[in-house]
């Protein structure tokens, strides 16, 4: 092929990151910080802070009480399994399933966001640091593979990413679950308070208020950043620039230093491989708007495209040297499909405390760290499980199904009503060799690009655990005193945690693993993977703060080698 | 007193005389069409006056505004036609329907024909059994025509500027969390909106 040079040269950068949503933000920030002219490539539309068209809306600017009509459900079937997804307010943060269509062998629930700043603007904010057993468990229990990796390798990039997002938080001193540098916590309310006495009292278990990545108290760092007011509108995403974001926080970071190239719409569909060189010089781009496709080259690439963005990419590239994808000698890519699975807990009524109530709306609730297999507890199952949960008074619709009616009605409606109290559990997702994702070239997404077939379940390890996430919030919601306790456990998809990880997993050995201890492609040393395809475990730790991490220490890690002419 | 006895009141405060044929004409049941301040886009108007009458029943306005002045009515309207799947609006369609029947069997003439007192009655007489029900061993697995009706009311009223305003109370930028204080200190005591 008859090569420009001067296109070539006009499109060539010292680093390109492809996403930006949470990983890839850190990613675009932290090599723009060390000098490095920056390509970011986001397959979506621009999203600016604080151009959110929903964010400060009240409930009546909304038709339909907000809810989906039958025609939004027929365009966004799969984001809507979730039940919260696809609302008036915040479905134009979520894909249209039938441009982006998947195949999922048995039920696989894959939600998307395909715009400048991705899930971050959508995400759950639960910044939870994993604890040195959980690197353990692999090893220990000997499955999958071992992380090539440690706590004590992370615990400087918890400390550098909590402290420059801003994370409200606790220090309550479980080895679980380790402290971090956190702003002001937000209060527990008064029957979460009694529920926290009681579940350490009568059980030894911590209750703790979650640990959020808001802003409880201002960061002088980011001062485009305000402080959160607590309207928990965050799924339309805070003009306030109250919790962390791509948006609000690392790309105006990297914006700032004049080094990066933002470019949306621009789909990243292979990566662009030199046998000779034995490295990537670039990727090649669909743009989504001129369907135009490009070329873009630079000494180091970073994939934050999230889990299965970045699978695909590599899926995608293949070459007489990656026969079966991208730097997959180890045929792991695309195994290994792990997430949270959820959707099973407990909830209660409260009698009494009706003189007592709570004001401004809480974006957060209390979360109840592993106690299972723990220490000298022992299960049926290995691994654990967390709760998040909260106490709230009910509303208006706990009266439909009461007797007044009429001018009654409103008066009943204006007393608060009776308190409840609920919480669902995250467990674990073992790595399994099968469940897997593959490429489907005879199924074409809107922009002719191959899709994603998925074949993923949960098996035994994870049913057992469910028994003991249902009872056991039960449980402690009867020790409490509470009434009417009940539980649930729903059948789900493989990937409604949103948690989705694994796929392209980091080890120390080359033939059962596709990434390093840096997140380096153990094959070709210049590309990069830090979104939750890194991942060798689950935990049942949310894992978006040990995404950031893993990505501001792999671009630390990536640029001395640059400087050293490593790669 | 009775319906000729108010007409006639009516007319003579208003300073004219009613005409026989007018008399006639409401107190025999041939009325003129219900008027609504409003146009239906699923509904009938026969339909949209209906449950404009059950809305306002099942939320009047007395010091605050009712579901009338929220605009419930058309809201309903428009949940049907847009979010209700076929299944749900052909089960309100029917219990709309039944509903009338009902009513014509209960007191001689449809519902729209019916006053103000019987409308009301009528409304709360169904809407106590159906809660009867919905609270027994027996309840159904879809709701009635009379808790469809209710739920949408209440829905579409208390996401209502004057529903999330007057009645509850709102506070659209709350700036801080206080977790447990006492109701007397939270806002003005009142269910708080959202």
């Amino acid at each position: 092929m008859f090569l420009n040079t001067d296109a070539e040269k006009e499109n060539t950068y010292d680093a390109i990151v492809v996403g930006t949503g949470i990983s890839g933000g850190w990613a675009a920030m932290e090599l723009c910080n060390k000098g490095l002219k920056t390509l970011v490539l986001e397959r979506g539309r621009m999203v600016k802070h604080p151009d959110y068209p929903t964010a400060t809306k009240d409930p009546w600017d909304f038709p339909n009480a907000d809810r989906p009509t039958q025609e939004d459900l027929k365009k966004q079937e799969k984001q809507n399994r979730t039940g919260y997804t696809v609302r008036q307010s915040s479905k134009h943060w979520f894909v249209n399933d039938l441009e982006n269509p998947y195949t999922e062998v048995k039920r696989f629930d894959w939600m998307r966001g395909y715009h400048v700043g991705g899930r971050s603007i959508m995400w759950g904010r639960q910044s939870y640091r994993w604890s040195p057993m959980d690197f353990e468990a692999n090893a220990k229990d000997g499955i999958g593979v071992d992380w090539p990796i440690r706590y004590n390798d992370l615990a400087p990039w918890y400390d550098k990413v909590e402290s420059w997002i801003g994370v409200s938080g606790n220090k309550d001193g479980l080895p679980q679950l380790p402290d971090g540098n956190f702003l002001p916590p937000m209060e527990l309310n008064c029957v979460e308070l009694d529920l926290k006495k009681s579940v350490g009292d009568k059980f030894g278990r911590a209750l703790t208020i979650g640990r959020t990545a808001h802003a409880t108290a201002p960061l002088p760092h980011s001062p485009q950043r305000g402080t959160c007011q607590f309207r928990n509108l965050c799924i339309r995403g805070c003009p306030y620039g109250g919790y962390f974001s791509s948006n609000s926080s690392t790309l105006p970071a990297a914006e700032k230093t004049g080094n990066m190239t933002l470019r949306p719409n621009s789909v990243v569909y292979e990566l662009i491989y030199d046998d000779s060189k034995g490295r990537a010089t670039g990727v090649k781009v669909l743009d989504a708007e001129s369907g135009e496709q490009m070329e873009f080259y630079a000494k180091v690439i970073f994939l934050c495209a999230s889990t299965f963005g970045s699978t695909f990419i590599m899926l995608n590239s293949v070459s007489s040297r990656f026969p079966n994808g991208f730097g997959n000698d180890s045929d792991q890519l695309g195994r290994n499909i792990m997430d949270h699975h959820l959707s099973v807990g407990a909830a209660a009524e409260v009698d009494g405390y009706q003189d007592q109530y709570y004001s401004g709306r809480r974006a957060n609730g209390f979360y109840i760290p592993r106690y299972r297999n723990i220490g000298n507890d022992k299960r049926d199952y290995i691994r654990g499980f967390g709760y998040q949960g909260g106490a709230s008074r009910q509303g208006w619709s706990s009266l439909v199904k009461e007797l007044s009616i009429g001018a009654d009605l409103k008066e009943a409606v204006g007393k608060p009503g009776k308190w409840t109290v609920g919480m669902g559990g995250f467990g674990e997702i073992l790595p399994y060799a099968e469940n897997r994702v593959t490429l489907n070239k005879d199924l074409k997404d809107k922009d002719g690009l191959p899709t994603l077939t998925f074949d993923a379940e949960l098996k035994e390890n994870e049913y057992k655990m469910r028994k003991d996430m249902a009872n056991d919030a039960a449980e402690m919601l009867s020790a409490a005193g509470f009434k009417n306790v009940v539980t649930y456990d729903n059948k789900i998809g493989v990937g409604l945690g949103i948690h989705e990880m694994g796929t392209a997993r980091m080890g120390k050995d080359p033939k059962t693993s596709v990434l390093n201890k840096w997140n380096q492609v153990h094959a070709c040393k210049n590309v990069f993977v830090t979104d939750g395809s890194a991942m060798t475990s689950a935990a049942c730790q949310n894992p978006s703060l040990t995404y950031m991490a893993l990505t501001a220490r792999a671009v630390d890690y990536a640029v001395s080698e640059l400087n050293k002419r490593n790669i | 007193m009775d319906r000729r006895e108010a007409i006639r009141r009516t007319a003579w405060l208003m300073g004219g005389v009613v005409s026989a044929p007018a008399i006639m004409g409401v107190l025999n049941g041939c009325t003129a069409k219900p008027t609504l301040d409003w146009k239906p886009e699923f509904l009938s108007e026969d339909q949209a006056a209906t449950i404009t009458d059950i809305a306002e029943i099942i939320i009047p306005k007395t010091d605050t505004p009712g579901a009338k002045d929220a605009g419930v009515p058309g809201f309903i309207d428009i949940m049907l036609k847009d979010v209700y799947s076929k299944e749900d609006q052909d089960r309100f369609i029917n219990g709309l329907k039944a509903f009338d029947e009902e009513a014509d069997k209960s007191y001689g003439d449809p519902f729209n024909e019916l006053d103000e007192d019987q409308k009301t009655a009528f409304v709360k007489k169904l809407h106590e059994e159906a809660i009867a029900i919905e609270k027994s061993e027996n309840k159904p697995e879809k709701r009635p025509f009379i808790l469809m009706m209710k739920e949408l009311t209440m829905l579409g009223f208390f996401t209502s500027e004057a529903g999330a305003t007057q009645v509850l109370q709102y506070d659209a930028v709350p700036g801080a969390y206080k977790g447990c204080i006492p109701l007397s200190e939270a806002g003005n005591g009142k269910t708080w909106a959202t």
